[in-house]
């Protein structure tokens, strides 16, 4: 019987780390552009995610009319959630935060005003769908478990899959240790070589639209996963050296990909066009960006769009993947979005996605690494993060990017 | 519950959380620390007062303690109130030594990554709290919590008539003297206050006189019940003082207490140095001031104050579990302070007769609504209260009262607030002397003030109801 251990840690870490992902950056261009430590970004996380819920589940919200073409489908209504929370972003910007900014208000102001906000959508959410805990309506997706065993003639992968409450092997094979040490070496050859195809005409001028490091990275893994998908040999036995247990499902899978998507997405937004150019001009200096013909204003209700755009696709994929939601999910998000984003240095939207990463990873390798009883402070491990990182380097471990 | 009843609940809870407010006012008003996490103070003064006063092996309890302070002093005359004081401080140094913990490693970092460090620690100190049955029992919290001088109680001092002559007469003169306050202020306050004021008058003389009359099957007793809101009737074999009512006095001590500590802490010239560190820390620092001690020592200050109103709470309460401490408490309490005037000690008091007016106050507005609705009433009640935080920061940032008046004041200003200082100083003394009737006369009318801010769902209901 195999059991899952680090490496399972480290997928459900990838996982966490991406809904984290999803939120910080959306706060991380708040904070850079606006100027504003929003406390309000988890309880936008929780209305995105109520939104899709309400064209979702429109029955059981019980004051409101139903739909007239009754419940849709969650991926249409996470569309619906991603359209409204984007409308909602620029309300925030244009009917409270823009005229607080016009009187100057400085940056305690700013962080009770978002505070007030917090207070207005979470009990806002408490007002349309009550306390109790909900789910999307949604087809069940099962859990497929990837068990590796090392034996001493190479490395056999099992598929299996709880069906009836059974656990049924779905699909058996192996790699010997000529082709697996092969492929690693493959992969890590490739891997490298795209990082120094890339790096090649790095001056101080250029701009990688992807940076190469994590060209290479993405490279490696490409070529891990494709061979290791094409060149299915059979399987070398069981009598494992040392074994372990990846428990994913295509939810998990979904999530990874679309906020990368999304992250690529907005890397072209800010690296390729006029706008996205007036953005990090604006988080660099406001006032200077202003001189230069930036209409900041514009920026601003940019900012304040993408980060609804981006909180709501965070609680959607939060509220799918644990299959639950409820008011405070956006507030027990608040705290690791916040820490990635200082971690990350709060200027730049990159710092925020890889300091989302190293907090989502970190929270789940530490649950496993600790004992059991410490299961309750995933949480915590964020924070102490935080707070040790901050210690050291009281602006984060980036810095201003 | 008859209306005067709900009226000691609400005041002895604008105590409390008055006094919780002071404290972060020394912290966020005057010396410029926006902690997040001042909630996790008040729960752990709550629950170290708890266990150091209740009695050992409670069935039930797995947690430390048990240590029964009032019982180890009874020998002494009046050893069990000195024992449960004891442990009201041992709290306010148990909770002012955990800031202390939190405070040398955050208040060296910037403003805002401060309030999120400390909205961090509050949540991880409550799941301690929550999991660590060993601690304080868990999520099933403790049940038995010492009620100082509860053996007293209900105080008879004779036949009924005697009772309701003395605690009647009382509550009378307290209405009678707010109405004084209240006159007098009308007579010299101008223009928009004036309105304010007798509005606010008005409309806690409506809910509170004359909603209950309406639809009372006899007008004369309930409006004497109301009148005379200190004597309880069904107290003892005479009516008399309940045990309620003395908590609520106590409380309101206990706010008095810390609104003169406050007082005397702003208004000295080390209070100035903490104005001066929010003003800009530069400035005292180049002045020869260390700064950061001073930083630490509001912290301490602050959340001292914050664990004596942890105490209180939880013997109003009865019960006590880490649920009950969530952040939402802190952020209430930031509203209160921004609502009443941030740097104000009597504005921090109003601010939150104005919010717990709102949150609880309107409460009877329950019964006209199915009972299915209450989660949404609650709500909208919230939702007020997040739009009138955000209006009160836009058109009137420094909160109903503004900044307070300081006895000594910064060069410069000498001669302008040379006539202020006069008369501020007596007010102030006047609101402490006789602590707790001129607390509940001034606690009196800003309870109605709710009714003037609170809109017109508050005004609509004042035309009739029932109490709670």
């Amino acid at each position: 019987m195999v059991s899952t251990g680090l490496l399972d840690a480290l997928a459900q870490g990838l996982v966490t780390g991406s809904i984290i992902a999803a939120g910080a950056i959306g706060l991380s261009l708040v904070y850079s552009i606006a100027e504003v430590p929003n406390f309000a970004h988890g309880d936008m996380i929780t209305i995105g995610a109520y939104l899709a819920l309400v064209v979702n589940r429109p029955a059981e919200i019980s004051f409101l009319p139903g739909l007239p073409g009754g419940a849709i489908s969650l991926l249409l209504a996470a569309g619906f959630a991603l359209v409204a929370a984007a409308i909602l972003g620029a309300i925030y910007e244009l009917a409270i935060f823009r005229q607080f900014r016009d009187r100057d208000a400085d940056l305690i102001t700013m962080v009770i005003v978002s505070l007030g906000l917090a207070l207005i959508l979470q009990n806002i959410v408490l007002f349309v769908a009550g306390s109790r805990n909900i789910k999307y309506d949604t087809a069940t997706v099962l859990d497929v478990n990837w068990d590796f065993y090392l034996t001493g003639g190479g490395l056999t992968v099992q598929r299996t899959q709880r069906q009836a409450g059974e656990i049924a092997l779905v699909g058996e094979w192996g790699y010997p240790w000529w082709l697996l040490l092969g492929v690693l070496a493959a992969a890590i050859a490739v891997g490298y070589g795209v990082y120094r195809w890339r790096s090649t005409d790095a001056d101080y001028r250029t701009q990688h639209l992807v940076s190469p490091r994590v060209l290479g990275v993405l490279a490696t893994a490409g070529i891990v996963l494709a061979l290791g998908f094409l060149a299915r040999l059979d399987p070398v036995g069981t009598d494992a050296i040392i074994s372990t247990r990846i428990g994913t499902s295509r939810k998990d899978i979904t999530v990874v990909l679309v906020v990368g998507i999304a992250m690529f997405l907005l890397n072209l937004l800010l690296k390729r066009t006029r706008l996205g150019k007036g953005m990090r001009a604006t988080a660099d200096n406001m006032d200077l960006a202003e001189v230069r013909g930036v209409d900041v204003g514009r920026i601003q209700i940019v900012v304040w769009v993408i980060a609804g755009l981006l909180a709501a696709l965070a609680g959607v994929l939060a509220g799918w993947n644990a299959s639950n939601l409820n008011p405070n999910m956006g507030f027990t998000l608040l705290l690791p979005v916040f820490a990635a984003v200082i971690l990350g240095g709060i200027r730049s939207p990159y710092g925020a996605a890889a300091g989302a990463l190293v907090i989502g990873i970190s929270m789940d390798v530490g649950v496993y690494l600790l004992p059991s009883n410490f299961a309750t402070y995933r949480i915590a491990i964020a924070f102490m993060i935080l707070i040790l990182v901050l210690m050291v380097r009281p602006e984060g471990l980036w810095g201003d990017v | 519950m008859a209306l005067a009843d709900f009226l000691v609940s609400l005041v002895t809870f604008i105590a409390i959380y008055g006094l919780f407010g002071l404290g972060l006012n020394v912290k966020f008003g005057f010396t410029g620390l926006i902690d997040f996490g001042h909630v996790a103070y008040f729960m752990v003064g709550g629950y170290v007062t708890a266990v150091v006063t209740m009695p050992a092996q409670i069935t039930g309890y797995d947690g430390l303690g048990g240590y029964a302070l009032p019982a180890l002093l009874s020998a002494i005359p009046g050893g069990t109130v000195l024992g449960w004081l004891l442990g009201v401080a041992i709290g306010m140094l148990a909770a002012a030594f955990v800031s202390l913990l939190v405070g040398v490693p955050t208040l060296r970092l910037r403003e805002d990554y401060l309030a999120i460090t400390a909205l961090g620690v509050a949540t991880i100190l409550n799941e301690v709290v929550l999991s660590e049955v060993w601690l304080f029992n868990g999520p099933f919290g403790i049940r038995s919590i010492h009620e100082p001088a509860a053996g007293l109680f209900p105080l008879g001092l004779g036949s009924f008539t005697v009772n309701l002559l003395v605690f009647g007469g009382l509550s009378v003169l307290v209405f009678a003297y707010a109405t004084y306050r209240v006159a007098n202020y009308v007579r010299h306050a101008s223009g928009r206050q004036r309105t304010l004021a007798v509005v606010v008058a008005l409309g806690f003389a409506a809910w509170y006189f004359v909603q209950p009359l309406i639809g009372a099957s006899n007008a004369v007793v309930t409006l004497q019940t109301n009148l005379t809101f200190l004597f309880d009737p069904n107290a003892g074999p005479n009516g008399g003082l309940d045990y309620d009512r003395f908590f609520m006095l106590l409380s309101l001590a206990f706010l008095a207490g810390g609104y003169w500590w406050m007082q005397r802490t702003i208004n000295s010239p080390y209070g100035r140095v903490l104005r001066a560190v929010r003003d800009d820390e530069d400035v005292p620092r180049a002045l020869g001031k260390e700064t950061f001690r001073y930083k630490i020592q509001a912290l301490l200050f602050g959340s001292a104050l914050a664990g004596a109103a942890g105490a209180l709470y939880t013997i109003h309460i009865g019960f006590i579990s880490p649920e009950q401490f969530g952040a939402m408490i802190t952020f209430f309490a930031f509203a209160s302070v921004i609502i009443g005037g941030t740097a104000n000690n009597a504005g921090v008091v109003l601010g939150t007769a104005v919010f717990w007016a709102i949150n609880s106050g309107t409460q009877f507005l329950n019964d006209y609504f199915p009972s299915e609705y209450a989660v949404q009433l609650s709500a909208s009640r919230l939702i007020l209260i997040g739009i009138i935080l955000i209006v009160i920061l836009y058109y009137r940032p420094e909160g109903i009262l503004g900044e307070q008046d300081y006895d000594i004041s910064l060069p410069g200003e000498e001669a302008a607030n040379a006539n202020v200082a006069g008369p501020e100083v007596g007010s102030s003394d006047a609101s402490t002397g006789p602590e707790a009737d001129s607390s509940a006369a001034s606690t009196g009318p800003e309870v109605g003030s709710s009714d003037a801010t609170g809109g017109p769902t508050v005004d609509d209901a004042n035309g009739g109801g029932v109490d709670d």
